[in-house]
């Protein structure tokens, strides 16, 4: 099978602390300070770092690799690893600082359920409108409506009633139910389900599964559940402060991430 | 649509890459995003009518206002004359191209920072939103143009003649440059704001001080010889006239003024996408 996403010495870099100090009078007066020779009256006190002198981070260094087509990719480490910083330039919410990324068929990021979810609109209308930004069109959506509200076994009178009157749960369930049933090539998924109650999240796990297994469709996914890992990634990738350090079967790049936090 | 798993063919379908090409603009991208923007466009819509009692009629409210405000300020005070055309429709016709201008520009230059949360989690053109601010407060307008209707239809059965001219056709065109005027400056304020908050005070005054220099509440004529080229500068000037003389008669059509604001147009609008893409695309990192 071809590759399906191809990632290219992708780097990112961070700007650390607070950017210029938002507000065109206070940068203007740390400009005139400057040019006079003069300590920048805007430095804040102990404001150093841990990075040092450095206000520059790099979160993602010169990672690469290829995810064939129908396949389940864990993304694995330990917290500011990079994984979410990974995630939000495949998803095209930030732009990488170098490197180039290639994906064929359209891609659905699951960085939050029910984003976009409206309070006045009824369940049907937050369907519509957030399936649509997850890149669904409408007629995808018409096609698997039924099945989405059956997956989120909301009472059907409940559908037409604004969200505001749900219960947090019937919210949620919702909000996966849309997300179960996207219709795009390349799912990416950051640790979502750890919202939903635990016979919920079997469900959605399954149900990934089961399209990345019958429909081809390919799965990349972020977690700190080794156990949802392990059921539903068939491929791992490691990182380590920015840096790909493992590649290879998910049970292998598991067990290598497991030994290394047994070293530390 | 590709079929999933029909990886092995073809080209590929999504290239990031760390630099932004210059003049990139994705009109295909935007087209299939319509249905999205649809339902945006609803959703704006309902939220903010669906609790109030007069929903859309709150829409003539403001211009209605306004309009006896100045009829009394401006007319009765101040006595600025208004091209003969009568004032309830001189003024009403003026806010209410006015009000479409500044709803659209100031609801765009805060794009970024209002739509920062959904902006973070999921990519969508993010141009959508500013369309979707133009295309609600054109609603707003069709409904203010309906009640500019019923008033000229009151001037009319009581025996007022108006002289509409040949301009009524570019009506459509001239609403079109305002949206575009106002959405060129509205997103470029909006890249600006992402580093600087000020510009979010400045907007407010600087409407207010655009206001002046418009032919909102007078004609050109009225403008004294010396102050004449400071308002037509303002692109948005020969619109405002042309409007009002396409609809109502009275002033006159200028086809070089207005072929320079066109020009003009053009230019900050072209200028605002230019910002706003660069900006799209690292801004989330820093709100
Ligand atoms: N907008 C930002 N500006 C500056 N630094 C950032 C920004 N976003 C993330 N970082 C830094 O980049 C590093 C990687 O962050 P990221 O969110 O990708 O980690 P992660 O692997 O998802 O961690 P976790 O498991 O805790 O979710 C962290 O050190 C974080 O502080
Ligand atoms: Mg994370």
């Amino acid at each position: 099978m071809a590759a399906i996403i191809q990632v290219e010495g992708v780097s990112k870099e961070y700007r650390l602390g607070v950017i210029g100090n938002g507000s065109l009078y206070k940068d203007f007066q740390s400009w005139m300070a400057k040019i006079r020779g003069k300590e920048d009256p805007w430095t804040k006190i102990g404001a150093v770092s841990k990075f040092g002198k450095r206000d520059r981070f790099w979160a993602l260094k010169d990672v690469s690799f290829e995810v064939e087509a129908g396949d389940r990719l864990g993304i694995i480490g330990r917290n500011g690893a990079g994984k979410s910083t990974l995630l939000k330039i495949l998803s095209r919410i930030t732009a990488p600082t170098a490197g180039t990324i290639r994906m064929r068929g359209r891609l659905a990021s699951l960085l939050e359920v029910g984003t976009g979810f409206h309070q006045e609109l009824t369940g049907r209308e937050n369907i519509y409108l957030n399936g649509a930004i997850l890149g669904m069109t409408k007629a995808d959506i018409d096609r698997n409506f039924d099945e989405i509200v059956a997956f989120s076994e909301i009472e059907s009178e409940f559908i037409d009633t604004p969200v505001k009157r749900y219960s947090s749960g019937m919210y949620v369930r919702l909000a996966f139910a849309v997300a179960a049933h996207l219709t795009s090539e390349i799912l990416v998924a950051d640790e979502v389900l750890a919202v939903g109650d635990a016979k919920f999240q079997d469900k959605c796990l399954g149900k990934m599964r089961d399209v990345s297994l019958n429909q081809g469709r390919t799965v990349l996914f972020v977690s700190h559940n080794i156990g949802a890992l392990a059921k539903l990634c068939n491929k791992g990738i490691l990182l380590e402060h920015g840096t790909l350090t493992a590649t290879g079967e998910a049970a292998e790049v598991i067990r290598i991430y497991e030994n290394s936090l047994e070293n530390n | 649509m590709k079929a999933a798993g029909n990886a092995s063919t073809g080209d590929w379908d999504i290239v990031i890459t760390a630099k932004d090409k210059l003049l990139s603009f994705d009109f295909k991208e935007l087209f299939q995003y319509r249905d999205l923007i649809k339902l945006l466009i609803r959703r704006d819509f309902v939220a903010v009518y669906k609790q109030t009692i007069l929903g859309p009629l709150w829409f003539l409210f403001h211009p209605i206002m306004s309009t006896i405000v100045y009829m009394f300020v401006f007319g009765n005070i101040a006595k600025i004359g208004t091209d003969n055309i009568p004032r309830p429709l001189f003024y009403f016709s003026g806010t209410m191209l006015w009000t479409f201008f500044a709803t659209t520009l100031q609801k765009s230059s805060d794009t970024f920072i209002v739509n920062a949360p959904i902006y973070g989690k999921v990519y969508f053109p993010r141009f959508s939103m500013p369309i979707v601010y133009a295309v609600n407060s054109f609603f707003t307008l069709a409904i203010q143009f309906v009640c500019l209707l019923a008033i000229y239809v009151v001037y009319l059965v009581s025996g007022y003649s108006f002289h509409p001219s040949w301009w009524l056709l570019a009506t459509p065109i001239l609403v079109l440059q305002t949206a575009l005027l106002s959405l060129g400056i509205g997103i470029m304020v909006s890249a600006l704001t992402t580093r600087y908050r000020d510009f979010r005070n400045l907007i407010h005054f600087g409407l207010q001080m655009m206001m002046y220099v418009t032919p909102v509440v007078y004609p050109m004529s009225e403008v004294p010889a010396r102050l004449k080229p400071l308002v037509m500068l303002n692109p948005l000037t020969p619109v405002m006239e042309l409007f009002r003389h396409a609809l109502l008669g009275g002033g006159e059509g200028n086809l070089t003024l207005w072929a320079v604001s066109l020009v003009e147009t053009a230019a900050v609008f072209w200028l605002g996408m230019r910002v706003f893409n660069h900006n799209e695309r690292t801004f989330i990192d820093v709100v």
